[in-house]
């Protein structure tokens, strides 16, 4: 049998890390997505600052504005840390958005289905196996890539598709809720519920546990020798290879956090917010932390402030569409110019300054 | 639902409804020889899709439509193109974004500008004619199927042959491949390959925009943000199925057309899932490319068999 | 004077310069219309960077180009093209999906309205192949074809741009034999043609049997120029590996004890699949060093890697001090003792975006005292770092700097340091000096003595015959994936070594010699 060398693609933030140093890697694609919004907003005569102000009022400004921004941030968290456990690795995983798909099905089913467990039993539970769900979906597109050399870029994105039809099949057929028309499943018992900090939203524990689950990420991948060999294989694999670390397990390892995390982050949507399985409940989740994660790059906490800065465009943007009549879709421009920059090399050319580059 | 009618009307809609997956699936065909994988497929049609109703409804023209469709979508490719080639962000992050993007701008403008929210169908809104052709149409079977559309379903049946043509037998189309296959080897031989890549992308989102335009004036004359409803990556898979050669790309084309149209038929009847039958295209790619892998894998055992017999006889 | 009339390129004083590298030192070179010259030289000599400049792909520092007597400039290969010159490279530049008159004609293709003519294609490039006497598939893929045609098709690529002078770089390198005399026959025909032919090559029986005129390089320099009737194969050997032998460095004979290393029958693939070991046999024992001497691309890169288990050897067996290795991982086979100075060190040895401490730690991490139950302990993993800078001392600023801002003497020692650390048994250095300064490249070689003082063993693989001369014991020659000879360092002869090098059969050999046993008989190799 001849076995080709795995090969591994550089992780997508490496090389923009190097050039905008790490504060700017973070910041520019920010600033420059508002800018873009600022012109947007001005050329359609609105006014950008008043908006942004609105916005940034809405997202902190109160406990409860608070409160909804971090709700909103949760999921964001999440995924923005399993994609980045993957792309520290060198693979680029676009498929947490089917882990969550399947994760929150999971914790949705156990939540309607043993109805009878106590919740220090059923949380814990719906978690586990969620997670368990979402890193065996991320297992096939990992063993293709390290035994197949099958490109997973394309078969992760496909799998999405397959995990969203596949549970929207399960709650339009086996497990539609009955006397529904609407496509959801039956709604959890309500000790399966994530509990909530308070009446006035929706905000509930699994903003902390996505809080320690990226602590404990960032350890892993710092401390841990399992996340010592990840960031060696990310960087350099035929390196890691002669240095004895097996290249393709230590990927689908890493595969099978990332679709962890992800599971984690639907049960984590479904149980703290929806208390049932929606069909197509995400707007994207997955895929916004994509973005998350390029920002936070090498850097797994400010995975936090990004995902915070998105929950609080969500969160802001509504009120803002509420009352100054402006698209909350102003969101999307803002996030889909963030990802076009995210990864752009040459944008700051006049910003490398530094001599003694290879 | 086996009755011969049935069949008929299905394979009908096939054709109208694969329309839009195809062109995108050719556009992605032209992108993928060239070397780039067009992830902005389901971006560049929605921008079609917006540009054409805007242009038709400002207009009252569907012809007017169908360039303002073209522009819109062009606009946004050459952002694609820029990032992706010239800035050299990377391409699977910026097809995302670009997607997000064109998502986005749709649902700011429409407010803006018409105070809609959901459907933008105005009044006067030219939808695209359907032609009827003479004679063929009074032939039983054959006039259902062939007559009857709108133009853009026959300029997509066209646009396999002329993607065909463009990539094997025009120069700019070899050097668009050579370009896409062995950059260096291209750049060897004297070719402008980011040239030639900026020029696949512009192509691609020309079709993707024809493809947007048939959505929203003739499957239906409205526009809503969410109208290409995943089209662009069911075309992403045709031509990954396809291996991006522009028929092989065609038949998974509407071989996926079919299913969707099968699903709407579904709607109706009781018994197979749509949502299972919106799953298979997507299920297929990841099986194609598995195959593809095992293949390759095959051929260089065989080929190592060979090198080792080889050297064994030396040694 | 006919060679003045005649002189139809000449390349005054060309000098190059790379980043710490000086590749072509006042280079003179001058070629007479219709002959074939060769251009000879061990690697590193400069030869592919002249051909590059001349091609247009690099730019010369200094010197000039002269064709046809008047000076010009070349900035690109589309300037050679216009010049007339060809170049058929090393590594073919031919896209493998399209059909071999696709490739031939790509960017220079006959056309109608944008439609390509096919036709007319056809016809001009059966036209040149017909005067050469070739006739090749037209309409099949490059990729289903062997090197062979695949090489025929870069030569007519440049015989369609109408090149008259033509350079080779080591065209034969992957080629049969029966498919390099198909090469000559097309080269001394196309000479006879009226064309000019520059051929770059390592093999000493295709400079004598083809060239007309040598000019032999060494060290950035230009050793001599040769006409090819009238001169030996040993003469050119001299040339080419010069007279500067290093000083001795070791003390005192080696008393060399059981084997620590021992290939046998290896055979393995390179990467596109085609034979690179073709039987490798050799062993390293306690207490010496044994030195690889041998052209690149003659398998040096397989034979490490198959040692160290990053590729798969098609047959044939490895030990690791008296461990069945063939199998084993690339971990198990550094726990038996086995540690590995990699070619190429910014691809292999090292990850330049990580931390110095990250780099030093990737052989053990997994152990004590680096680790404790799969969590690292930062305090040994630094105070370790700390320890290896200092030993061997690299200058950073700290542990935690990138390696990626170090310089390659420093990048060099950091490798060296992580790979003794581990107390091997036998220590594989591929190229350990390569790119080094000199105070690096002596304290990377009294490592590698002490580490034979030890009673360790040492491979070492270096293309440069004065390292290998001053402190090994032992040196075989590695030539087409086997061991063309071995001799004992004392014994040694620098000619006879080259010789052998590239492909020659000395007549005479020095005492202590071990030749290979010629064998035509068949291995048995299932070939299921």
């Amino acid at each position: 049998m001849i076995t080709t060398e795995t090969t591994v693609r550089q992780n997508p933030t490496a090389s923009a890390y190097n050039r905008f140093g790490p504060l700017g890697q973070s910041l520019a694609p920010f600033v420059l997505a508002l800018i873009v919004g600022a012109v947007v907003l001005t050329v359609t005569g609105k006014d950008a600052l008043g908006t942004y102000a609105i916005i940034f009022q809405q997202a902190f400004l109160g406990v409860t504005n608070l409160a909804d921004t971090l709700l909103f941030s949760t999921p964001l968290i999440l995924t923005g840390v399993a994609t980045l456990v993957a792309f520290r690795a060198g693979v680029f995983n676009v498929g947490v958005e089917g882990s969550l798909y399947l994760g929150a099905f999971m914790a949705a089913w156990v939540g309607f289905t043993w109805t009878g467990l106590p919740g220090v039993v059923v949380l814990p539970l719906a978690f586990v196996l969620a997670g368990l769900v979402g890193a065996l979906w991320a297992w096939v597109p990992a063993a293709l890539k390290a035994y197949l050399q099958v490109d997973e870029v394309v078969t992760t994105l496909m799998l999405n598709y397959v995990a969203i039809f596949f549970t929207s099949f399960l709650v339009n057929g086996p497990f539609l809720a009955p006397g529904t028309a609407n496509s959801m499943s039956p709604a959890v018992a309500p000790q399966a519920e994530v509990p909530r900090f308070m009446q006035s939203s929706q905000f509930n524990w699994s903003f902390v546990f996505a809080i320690v689950l990226t602590f404990g990420g960032g350890w892993m991948l710092r401390r841990s020798t399992l996340g010592y060999a990840i960031r060696m294989v990310g960087d350099n694999s035929r390196f890691a290879a002669a240095g004895g670390i097996n290249v393709a397990r230590t990927l689908i390892y890493a595969m099978l956090l990332s679709g962890m995390v992800g599971g984690f982050a639907g049960a984590a949507q479904i149980l703290g917010v929806n208390g049932r399985f929606i069909d197509n409940f995400s707007p994207g989740y997955g895929f916004q932390g994509i973005t998350v994660a390029l920002l936070a790059a090498e850097r797994p906490l400010v995975v936090i402030p990004a995902a915070i800065f998105f929950g609080a465009l969500t969160n802001g943007g509504g009120l803002v569409q509420l009352f100054s009549n402006i698209p909350i879709d102003l969101i999307n421009v803002l996030q889909g110019t963030v990802m076009l920059f995210a990864t752009t090399r040459l944008a700051f050319k006049w910003l490398k300054s530094r001599p003694g580059k290879e | 639902m086996f009755e011969p009618a049935i069949i008929l009307t299905l394979l009908s809609k096939t054709l109208e409804m694969g329309a839009p997956i195809l062109l995108a699936a050719m556009a992605g065909a032209i992108c993928r020889q060239a070397g780039i994988v067009n992830i902005g497929l389901e971006g560049m049609m929605l921008a079609g899709a917006f540009g054409g109703v805007l242009f038709s409804y400002l207009a009252h023209s569907a012809p007017v439509g169908i360039l303002g469709a073209i522009a819109c979508a062009l606009a946004l490719g050459a952002l694609f193109a820029l990032f992706v080639i010239t800035l050299r962000a990377n391409e699977i992050v910026s097809g995302l974004g670009l997607n997000l993007l064109a998502v986005g701008l749709a649902g700011y403008i429409l407010p803006v500008l018409f105070n809609v929210q959901g459907a933008f169908s105005p009044l006067g809104l030219e939808g695209l004619p359907h032609w009827h052709i003479p004679l063929i149409e009074s032939i039983p079977v054959i006039g259902t199927l062939l007559s009857g559309y709108d133009p853009v379903v026959y300029f997509s049946w066209l646009s396999v042959p002329l993607t065909w043509f463009f990539l094997y037998r025009t120069v700019a189309g070899t050097h668009l491949r050579a370009a896409g296959e062995a950059e260096e080897a291209a750049r060897a031989a004297g070719i402008n390959a980011r040239g030639l890549k900026w020029l696949a992308i512009l192509l691609g989102v020309a079709l993707c925009a024809l493809a947007g335009a048939q959505l929203s004036l003739s499957q239906v004359t409205l526009f809503n943000k969410q109208m290409t409803a995943g089209r662009g990556f069911i075309a992403l898979a045709a031509f990954y199925f396809g291996e991006a050669r522009p028929v092989p790309t065609a038949i998974a084309s509407l071989i996926f057309g079919f299913f969707e149209a099968l699903q709407f038929r579904l709607q109706a009847e009781r018994g197979i899932s749509p949502q299972l039958i919106q799953m298979l295209p997507y299920l297929a790619v990841v099986i194609a490319l598995v195959a593809v892998a095992v293949r390759k894998r095959v051929r260089l055992n065989t080929k190592a068999r060979v090198a080792q017999a080889a050297a064994g006889q030396e040694a | 004077m006919s060679i003045l009339l005649n002189r139809l390129l000449e390349l005054r004083g060309i000098t190059k310069r790379f980043p710490g590298v000086l590749a072509n030192d006042h280079v003179d070179l001058t070629v007479e219309k219709g002959e074939i010259h060769a251009l000879v030289g061990e690697n590193g000599a400069g030869k592919t960077t002249l051909m590059r400049i001349l091609y247009g792909l690099e730019q010369p520092d200094e010197g000039e180009i002269r064709l046809g007597g008047k000076r010009v400039t070349i900035d690109g290969p589309a300037a050679a093209i216009r010049l007339g010159i060809g170049m058929v490279h090393q590594h073919f530049q031919l896209v493998p999906s399209m059909t071999l008159l696709e490739n031939v004609v790509l960017g220079a293709e006959p056309s109608r309205m944008g439609v390509t003519d096919r036709a007319a294609a056809h016809k001009k490039v059966q036209e040149i192949a017909g005067s050469l006497g070739m006739t090749l598939p037209w309409e099949a893929r490059v990729a289903d074809l062997s090197l062979g045609p695949q090489q025929r098709v870069e030569t007519l690529k440049a015989l369609y741009r109408n090149a008259s002078i033509l350079i080779f770089d080591e065209p034969t390198t992957v080629l049969t034999a029966q498919e390099a005399d198909q090469l000559f026959d097309v080269l001394r025909r196309l000479a006879h043609d009226g064309a000019t032919i520059i051929i770059i090559t390592h093999k000493l029986h295709e400079v004598m049997s083809i060239s007309s005129r040598i000019t032999v390089m060494r060290r950035s320099k230009v050793a001599g120029v040769l006409e090819t009737a009238g001169s030996s194969p040993q003469e050119i050997a001299h040339l080419m590996v010069g007279e500067d032998v290093g000083h001795m460095e070791r003390t005192g004979r080696s008393q060399p004890g059981e084997d620590v290393l021992s290939v046998s029958n290896l055979l393995a693939l390179d990467k596109r699949g085609a034979p690179a070991l073709r039987g490798l046999t050799l062993s390293v024992r306690r207490g010496e060093i044994l030195g690889v001497a041998g052209v690149e691309g003659n398998g040096q890169y397989e034979m490490v890697q198959a040692i160290a288990g990053l590729i798969p050897v098609m047959g044939g067996t490895v030990k690791i001090v008296g461990h069945d290795a063939t199998r084993a991982s690339t971990r198990q086979r550094r726990e038996w003792g086995l540690s590995l100075i990699p070619g190429d060190r910014n691809a292999e040895g090292v990850s330049k975006v990580s931390t110095i401490a990250d780099n030093l730690a990737c052989t053990e991490y997994y152990k004590s005292p680096l680790s404790q139950a799969g969590v690292l302990n930062e305090g040994a993993m630094q105070q370790r770092a700390k320890t290896l800078i200092e030993r061997f001392s690299v200058s950073t600023p700290s542990p935690y700097t990138k390696v990626g801002a170090l310089s390659g003497g420093n990048v060099q020692k950091l490798v060296v340091a992580r790979e003794l650390a581990s107390e091997p048994q036998v220590l594989i250095a591929a190229y350990p000096s390569r790119g080094v300064d000199v105070r690096s490249t002596e304290l990377i070689h009294s490592k590698l003595l002490e580490l034979r003082t030890d009673g360790k063993g040492v491979l070492l693989i270096s293309e440069d015959l004065g390292e290998l001369l001053s402190i090994c014991d032992r040196i075989v020659v590695l030539c087409e994936g086997r061991i063309a000879g071995e001799v004992p360092t004392e014994q040694a002869d620098i000619y006879w070594l080259g010789e052998l090098m590239i492909g020659g059969k000395p007549a005479t050999n020095p005492p202590g010699a071990v030749m290979p046993t010629v064998t035509t008989t068949t291995t048995t190799t299932t070939t299921t």
